[in-house]
Order: structure tokens, then sequence, then C-alpha cells
């Protein structure tokens, strides 16, 4: 009797043995221990065991049965790791295809710079003002001390709609809008669109300028001087030179046009600088007390400062951008760098 | 203007190299622009700004010249040598507002024959092209004295006198250029006694030229009123070395000094005997008294100068400072008529002490700015779509105005009232743009020209429309562009039409934007220069803000492109304006949802947001959510139909849903569809 479940126990060892995947040491357990399984029948038949063997037989009878539940599970987690493994290996997919991503767009050039120039006046307490891109020749002209008839018009060349309406050739008449609407103390810049009948490598019939101004009671050239050199530091960096030269502008008296090293050569001369180490950009001065007067504020009780730019003009020194049309061709070879 | 250094050394003598002197003068306020070598000499190319006229000369840059280094200038001593003879010209100012002063002197017997070459060279160097030695010489003494001057054929003036007064009825002229000028009436011409003979202070006329017969001559220095040389000079598109001068200003009280000097090398070179002088000026010059407080030099400038140097700077400027009691008086010379206040007088004081020696100093910062709310809400719509993928475009504001033919936009189109230039750079710039529409389709041709096969763009800018003002509107609108063609995405993306690609971007806009009523309405207004079939009108917060779609055939052929494209255009003011404001908090629900699937089969006509919003209503206190997931069509799938399969998440606030109650409400769901749509439900 013993020795039948030994044999029984010798055959299952055999068969787990032989088997080669998880399957068939399945139907091995079912064979033995499955409900109709062999073991599982000498189980049941164990009330037919006379009582005095009963113990014994039972004992033998679990032991074999734990001996096969351990080999059984031993073989299972052998083949069942196995087979993982080997899914695992078949599964496989190529890491170096592109992932699955909406290309991000690009920020316009002029706009990034634009938006950096406007923060580093945020932060100076400066706010932001616009004006309307078709402009009355008033505006644009003689409130800037500019009269019909005056040489200084030759200085911006003109788009016309009529006799008294112009695309606007600057940003300055924001400043004459502004001061009209609001009492000193003023601290303001304007962006926007502005036009000149002009067209070459250097020169597109629109651009975009930044126009800023501060009217208060006191102040001077030497805030001005040093605002300016705030923003080309933070623009160009802490260490970029500065130069503030005598210039011309009718609205402005004293002007001045700013000039920074060359930031392609270093100051050492070449093309871009015209060999002079230096490359202008920004006009700027005290604002004219005319203008104060057009606008109807005592130029005896008020000073203030104005500036300009042109951003295309930044944009192209900060990145090294020779040739202004690029900026509105929209060619994504272009953009995309940006 | 071209100065050479040598003839500036005549002048004033400085041992500063020609890069030295470029600098000073850049410095000084003459910029510099730029320099050329020749055999012995340096060429300087300054650019005078409008208001110096008194340096568009030799003399009288280095006139700022000595100002600036502190150096003498040499005043040449200019003295004639007058015949014996009574004679003096016969000249006659009609319109003394127009013509300040005329002064002449007769020169008899001269003898035309080309000028020497010091004089002739000196001429070609600064970009005048020698003539003959009368005509050099007047060319040769504006190049170094800076006043205009002509010289007539004497024999050929009827009369032999002159009359300065305006044309009149006379309306033809033929000039020096061997051009028959159109004359308006208000221009100021010289006349001798039947005939006009110069266009004052523009140029002469051809009949009484100083050629190679010419034995006497008249020669005028005169100064004309600054406004009406430049009106005539733009009226007749005619800028002359001589109205250049005229419309910035000449300076009256040196012109007889520039006539003599004139006078004096032509009886030396060409021979001939002077006349006296004639010199009619009616309202001699009065020299402006510019009340003057010193210290209002630091409170524009904020620098504290002291008196006696500011003093000297202005002395060597010529500038004279009268003194009574506290007040002072500050005269500058009647050569700088750009002087008129005492703000003027402080720019050239500090123009001569040095921008550089200003220092810089910061005004007191109250508080830092903030972006306005518009600025930051564009800011926020680039982002978006950026994030989307779409890069930003700037174009020029103008529209040639057969892009709206090729749009297909109708004859009553508000974008077809267009705003024109009169003075476009070319014919297809003569518009102002009323929809961004045109150049974004130019940026897909460019683009498409240079082997691009993919491209998503969009623009925020404005168009000028007709307002009834005198001003036009400047609205501000977004539009975008998508060219469908293989890139890096197409390795993921499933055959759907290219216009959800543009949808999505915009409704991650609107999510961005926080806008949750929004919707896509396909009946309506269409574009006609979108696919009908594949457009539609945006709408916003209940206000159509625009349209979106698939760009027709038949424009993409005007446009001269092919591809898939795909454009929006919105108004951007009307979609940023109805904003919501702000966030509120909902609270998370508190049991759980249960979730069931539905494919129907239904037309293929039919909408499936309106199917959607069908299944909502049915149940609208129970469903929180219809998402659809499937749209099929094809095997299984009857001819002219399409299923659409729906996730429908059930969730009531106050208790967990049983299956038997969701599978309720599913069914009557079902049966609505069926009735309103004829909806089958997807064996
Ligand atoms: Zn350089």
């Amino acid at each position: 009797m013993i020795e039948d479940i030994l044999s029984i126990k010798d055959l299952a060892r055999e068969e787990i043995k032989k088997a080669k995947d998880s399957k068939t040491v399945q139907a091995v357990r079912v064979k033995f221990l499955g409900k109709k399984g062999i073991l599982t029948g000498k189980l049941k038949s164990l009330s037919s065991i006379p009582n005095e063997h009963r113990p014994e037989y039972g004992r033998v009878l679990n032991e074999v049965k734990t001996e096969i539940e351990a080999i059984l599970k031993k073989q299972e987690e052998f083949f069942k790791s196995a087979e993982l493994q080997n899914s695992l290996k078949a599964n496989r997919i190529d890491v170096t295809v592109p992932g699955y991503c909406i290309p991000c767009g690009h920020r316009h050039p002029t706009s990034r710079v634009l938006d950096e120039i406007v923060d580093v006046f945020l932060s100076l307490g400066f706010r932001i003002e616009e004006g309307p891109e078709v402009e009355l020749d008033y505006y644009n002209f003689e409130a800037l001390n500019m009269p019909k008839d005056h040489p200084a018009r030759d200085m911006q060349d003109t788009f016309y709609i009529n006799e008294d309406v112009v695309l606007r050739t600057h940003t300055s008449p924001v400043q004459v809008h502004v001061m009209k609407k609001n009492r000193p103390p003023l601290r303001v810049i304007a962006p926007g669109k502005v036009y000149r009948c002009d067209a070459d490598v250097s020169h597109t019939p629109m651009f975009q300028q930044i126009e800023g101004f501060m009217v208060d009671s006191h102040i001077t050239m030497s805030d001005l001087k040093g605002v300016l050199e705030v923003f080309i530091h933070q623009i160009f960096g802490p260490k970029t030179p500065v130069r503030f030269r005598p210039s011309f502008f009718p609205f402005t008296e004293p002007s001045a046009e700013i000039d920074i090293g060359c930031v392609i050569c270093g100051g050492t001369g070449c093309r871009v600088c015209k060999n002079t180490g230096w490359i202008e950009i920004l006009g700027a001065g005290m604002i004219n007390p005319r203008v104060f007067e057009m606008v109807g504020y005592d130029p005896e009780a008020y000073t203030g400062f104005a500036f300009g730019m042109g951003i295309e003009r930044i944009t192209m020194l900060k990145y090294g951008i020779d040739d202004i049309r690029l900026f509105f061709e929209n060619d994504k070879r272009f953009l995309e760098q940006f | 203007m071209k100065a050479s250094i040598n003839w500036l050394k005549e002048f004033v003598e400085f041992s500063l190299t020609p890069q030295e002197i470029a600098e000073t003068l850049t410095m000084s306020g003459l910029e510099v622009e730029g320099m050329e070598e020749t055999e012995n000499d340096t060429l300087l190319e300054v650019n005078v700004p409008p208001n110096r006229p008194d340096c568009l000369s030799i003399n009288g840059l280095a006139r700022e010249i000595s100002a600036v280094l502190g150096l003498t200038l040499k005043q040449s001593r200019i003295s004639v040598s007058e015949s014996e003879t009574v004679e003096r010209p016969a000249v006659e100012i009609k319109d003394p507002g127009l013509c300040m002063r005329y002064s002449a002197r007769i020169i008899r017997g001269v003898r035309i024959a080309p000028a020497p070459q010091r004089i002739s060279q000196r001429l070609e160097l600064h970009g005048i092209r020698a003539k003959n030695n009368v005509v050099d010489i007047t060319n040769y003494v504006l190049l170094e004295m800076g006043h205009p001057l002509h010289a007539f054929d004497l024999d050929k003036l009827s009369g032999g006198r002159i009359v300065v007064k305006q044309a009149g009825s006379t309306d033809k002229f033929l000039s020096l250029d061997n051009d028959e000028k159109t004359l308006s009436s208000e221009t100021l011409l010289i006349w001798d006694k039947e005939k006009p003979v110069a266009i004052a202070g523009v140029m002469g006329g051809l009949d009484t030229e100083v050629a190679g017969d010419t034995v006497n001559i008249l020669l005028e220095s005169a100064c004309f009123n600054p406004v009406s040389v430049r009106r005539t000079s733009k009226r007749l598109n005619l800028s002359t070395e001589s109205s250049y001068r005229f419309e910035r200003g000449a300076d009256i009280e040196g012109l007889i000094k520039a006539l003599d000097r004139a006078a004096h090398l032509i009886a030396e070179i060409a021979g001939g005997k002077i006349s006296a002088l004639a010199d009619n000026y009616p309202a001699p010059f009065k020299p402006v008294q510019i009340p003057f407080k010193f210290s209002k030099i630091n409170a524009v400038l904020g620098i504290d100068i002291n008196p006696q140097i500011a003093e000297e700077l202005l002395t060597r400027l010529g500038f004279k400072i009268k003194r009574e009691g506290d007040r002072h008086t500050v005269v500058p010379p009647c050569y700088r008529q750009d002087i008129r206040r005492d703000i003027d007088v402080i720019e050239e004081i500090a123009r001569l002490y040095g921008y550089d020696k200003i220092p810089a100093s910061l005004p007191s910062i109250r508080i830092q700015s903030e972006l306005p709310a518009m600025r930051n809400l564009l800011r926020t719509v680039t982002e978006s779509l950026r994030r989307s993928g779409y890069s930003e475009a700037i174009n020029f504001s103008f529209l040639n105005p057969s892009a709206l033919d090729k749009l297909m936009l109708s004859p009553e189109d508000a974008r077809r009232n267009l705003i024109k230039i009169k003075n476009p750079l070319k014919n297809e710039d003569e518009a102002l743009r009323t929809t961004l529409i045109p150049a974004l389709l130019e940026n897909v041709r460019l683009n498409l020209s240079r082997g691009e096969k993919s491209l998503r763009l969009f623009e925020l800018s404005k168009v000028f429309l007709h307002s009834g003002q005198k001003l036009p509107a400047e609205p501000l609108r977004l539009s975008a562009v998508y060219l469908k063609g293989a890139d890096s995405l197409s390795l993921w993306q499933g055959k759907h039409d290219g216009f959800y690609d543009l949808k999505g971007a915009l409704e991650g806009l609107f999510a961005e934007l926080r806008i949750e009523d929004y919707s896509f309405a396909s009946e309506g207004f269409r574009e006609p220069y979108l696919h009908p079939g594949k457009s539609c009108v945006v709408r916003a917060c209940k206000i159509d803000i625009g349209t979106i779609g698939a760009l027709h055939p038949a424009a993409a052929q005007a446009f001269d492109i092919s591809g898939e494209i795909y454009l929006l255009e919105l108004d951007a003011e009307k979609l940023l304006l109805n904003i919501p404001a702000g966030v509120t908090y909902r609270p998370l629900p508190k049991y759980p949802y249960v979730e069931r699937d539905m494919a129907i089969v239904v037309s293929t006509e039919i909408k499936s947001a309106d199917v959607s919003a069908a299944i909502l209503n049915a149940e609208p206190d129970m469903i929180e959510s219809v998402s659809l997931f499937d749209i099929y069509t094809g095997a299984h799938i009857p001819g002219g139909k399409k299923s659409l399969a729906f996730a429908i998440r059930y969730r009531a606030g106050d208790r967990t849903f049983t299956d038997s109650e969701v599978d309720l409400m599913h069914t009557k769901i079902i049966k609505q569809l069926a009735d309103s749509f004829s909806a089958e439900l997807r064996s």
C-alpha cells in the first residue's frame, strides 16, 4: 500500500522532470492533484484503509502530496520565468522612432526681443500705451515740431493716405496722445508698427519701434542716460560699452544718438559697424519745450526725456541677422531658429 | 555733404588724423558716415542734420571744428577791386516776403574757358561736374562758403535788369537742364525786363546760361524764403545744391562775402571788370536775443557746469553774452538760425562740453508696472498657439487689391472698401489690409517654393477698415494657416482631415482662455474662399467671432498654391473681450460615476455635436459628460450612414447609481435618439 504511494510519487517526479513547458506541468498537476487525480483519489479512499494503517498511510500520502506540490511549484515557476523571459525577448519596440509630440511653434524673433524690452521697462515702472498706425499728419509731424514744409520731414519718407492722414513714420505721436490726455508724472513706453516709404537690404516699408518717455518736474538728461544704460545692459549684457553723441530730432532738444560697442566685432571694427567699433541703436533726447507747449504743458514746470528704437535692428544685432527682409518673409526655416 | 580734409585745413589748422577729426565731428553732432582716401587727401562724408545749414560748406565745417577744438578760424580777407565805372545792376524785389535780400554785381569782359585744375578737381572731388571757369567758380564758392550763387549772361538779360516776383500766369520755363518745367502761379522767379530767367533758389534758365560766347555776366547772391523754395523744389521734384541750402536757411548776412569772393575769383581767373554792388535788402536781419538763466543748464542736463565754462563754450561758437545785473542775454551768430530759445543754447553747451561728461543717474522708481490685460491676453494667445505647433508670422500691412478677387469676395463685401496709399512703393502695395488671409497664403506659397511640405503659421495684426471718421478703425485680427503635409507628426497621425488640426489648436486656445461656451456652426455665413463643405463660423460666448475651414480649390488655384490648406480668421478683440473672469472652484464629486458606451448608426448628414447635445439633454442632471470616441464608416455600415460611438458618464450628486437605474436611462436615451435622428443601435 505504502509502496503504491511511493511509486506514484516516483511516477509524478518522473513526469514532472520530463515536462517541457508550463502547460505539460499543468497537465501533470491535473493528473495527480486534480479533482480526479491519482493522488486525490487515494486521499478520497482513505476511509477504506483499515484503522490501524490509516494514520501511517495518511501521513505518507500527505507527505507525498506536499512533495509533489513542491516539485510542481518549482517546475512551474521555472517555466513561467523562462516563458516571461521569452515573451519579453519577443516583444520589442524601436526606441529610436521619434516620440509622439506636437512640435512646438516659434515666437517671431522680433516679438521675442520686444517682450524682453517691454519687461525691462515694466520693471523700471514704465506703463504701456498704444496709438493708431494710420495717424493724422498733426500728431505724426506738426505736434512734434515738424510743421508742413519743414526740411526735417525729409528724414522720414512718408506714406500718405491723403493730405492730412499718414501711415505713422514713428511711434512718437503716442507721446502727444498720452500727454494730451494725462498730466505728469508720466512714464510710458509705446511699441508698434511704423511705416516708411523705403526698401532695401537695411530698410523695409514697415518695421516696429518702441517709444519711451518720462515727464516730471525734475527729469534731466542724466536720468535719460541712466535709464538707457540700464536698458542696454539688460538687453546686451552688463559689459556692453555705451556712448551718447549729439544728434538732431525736431521733437527733442538736446537730442542724442546712442551707440553700443559693436556686438559683432567687439569694437575692433567690422563691416557691420563700418569699422568704427560702434553701432547706433537708439535716438533720444530731452522733450522739446515746443512739444510741451503743443500739448498744453508749462515748459518751465516740466522736463522730460524721450527715446525711440527699432525692434528689428536690435533683434538683428542680438542674433546676428544680416538682412531685415527676413523678418517679413516668414520662411519656416528662419522662424524655427527662434 | 562731402568735405576734403586739405580744404578744411585752409580754414583751420588742426593736427588730428582724418580718423580723429571724423570722431571729433561725430561726437559733436555732425556724424561722419564714411571716409574716402584719395591720392593726397581724405574726403569725409558728413551727415549734416537739417537744422545745421551753416555746416553745409567747408568754411562752416571748419568753423565748427574750430569751436569744438578751441582753435582759431582763419578768416579769408575778401576784397573786391571795383572798376571806376559807376555801373550798378538794377534789381527790384516785388515779393519781399519770398526774397529777403538780393545782391548782385556785373562783371564785364570775362573770357570763358575751362577753370584751372585746382578748382575743377576740387569740384569733381565733391561731386560737382566742372563746366567752365565762371560757373565752376560759383560752385566752388558754394562749397567753400555755403551760399548758392548764380551767374547770368548779362547780354541775354533783356533790359539788363533783374526783377524778383512770382510766376503768375507764366506756366512754362526752360531750365538749365534743358527741360521745360511747369510752374505754379506761386513759384518765385527771377525775371529780366520781360521774361523769367531763373527759378529762384532752385535752377537758372537755359536762355541766359553762361556759355562759351559769354562776355559780360551778372552774378547773383540772394536769400529766398525757405518754405517757398522747398515747395517749388518738391513740386518740381528737383533738388539742387542751391535749393537744398535755401530750404534749410541761408546766411542772409554772409551773402555779400560769398558774392565778393566769387567776383574776385572770376576777375582773377576769367578776367573782367567788377561793377559796384547792388544790394536790395528790404528788412535787415535782427539777431535774436535769448534771455538765459545759467541755472537751467543743470536743471535740464543734470550736470553742475561752471557758468564761466558755459560762457567760454558759447563764445567759441560765436555767441555773444550780454549781462545786465543777474540777467543774461545770449545772442547767437546770424548763421545759427536754429538757435531760437534757451533750450537750444543749452544743447550747444552740452554738445561742446561733451555728452560723455553727463553722469548717468536713475530717476527714483515708484513701483514696477504690469502688462496691461489686453497685452497679457495676447501673450497667452501666442503661447497657446505656439504649443499647438503654430509659429508666429509678421507680414506687411499692405494689400494687393487683386488678392480680394482671388479670395472671390463679393462686390459688396466690406473688406473691399479699401484704404489706399497715395504714394505706394509699388502698385501691389497700394492698399492697407482688410484681412490677413492673403499674406498667410503668400507665406504658404513662399515656403512651398522653398521645398517645405508642411506649415503652421499664425498672425496677430491689425486690419484697416473705413470708419466714417478721419482715421480708419484698426481692429486686431487673429489668423492662422495650416498646410498639411508630411512632417514629424504624420508618423503618428491617422487619416483625419486637416481641418481638425487647426480646429484643435483653436479649441486649445479656448481652453487656455477658459472659454467654455463656444461652437462651430456650419449653418449661416460662408466665406467665399473656404470649401463650403469643410468650413464654418466660429462662435464664442454666443457671438460670431470668425471663420475656419479648408481653402477653396478655386482660391488655391488663384493664389497658385496646392496642397491641403486650412485657414482661420477671428476678430481678436471680440474673442478677448468676452473672456469669463477668473476661476471658480467646483467641489469634487462624492459618488463614483458609471460609464456606458453607446454606438449608434445614423445618416452621415447628422452632426455629432447635435447627437452629443441630445444625449446630454435627455438626462441633464444625471449625465456628467458625453464624449465621442469613434466615428466609423465602411464594412458592416450601410452606405450613407456612419457609426458614432459615445462614452457616457452617469453620476448622481447624492448616491451611487445602481446598474438598473443606469440601464433605464441608457435605454431611454437610445429610444430618444431613434426618434430624433433615426438612430439605430450598432449591432
Ligand atoms: Zn563691428
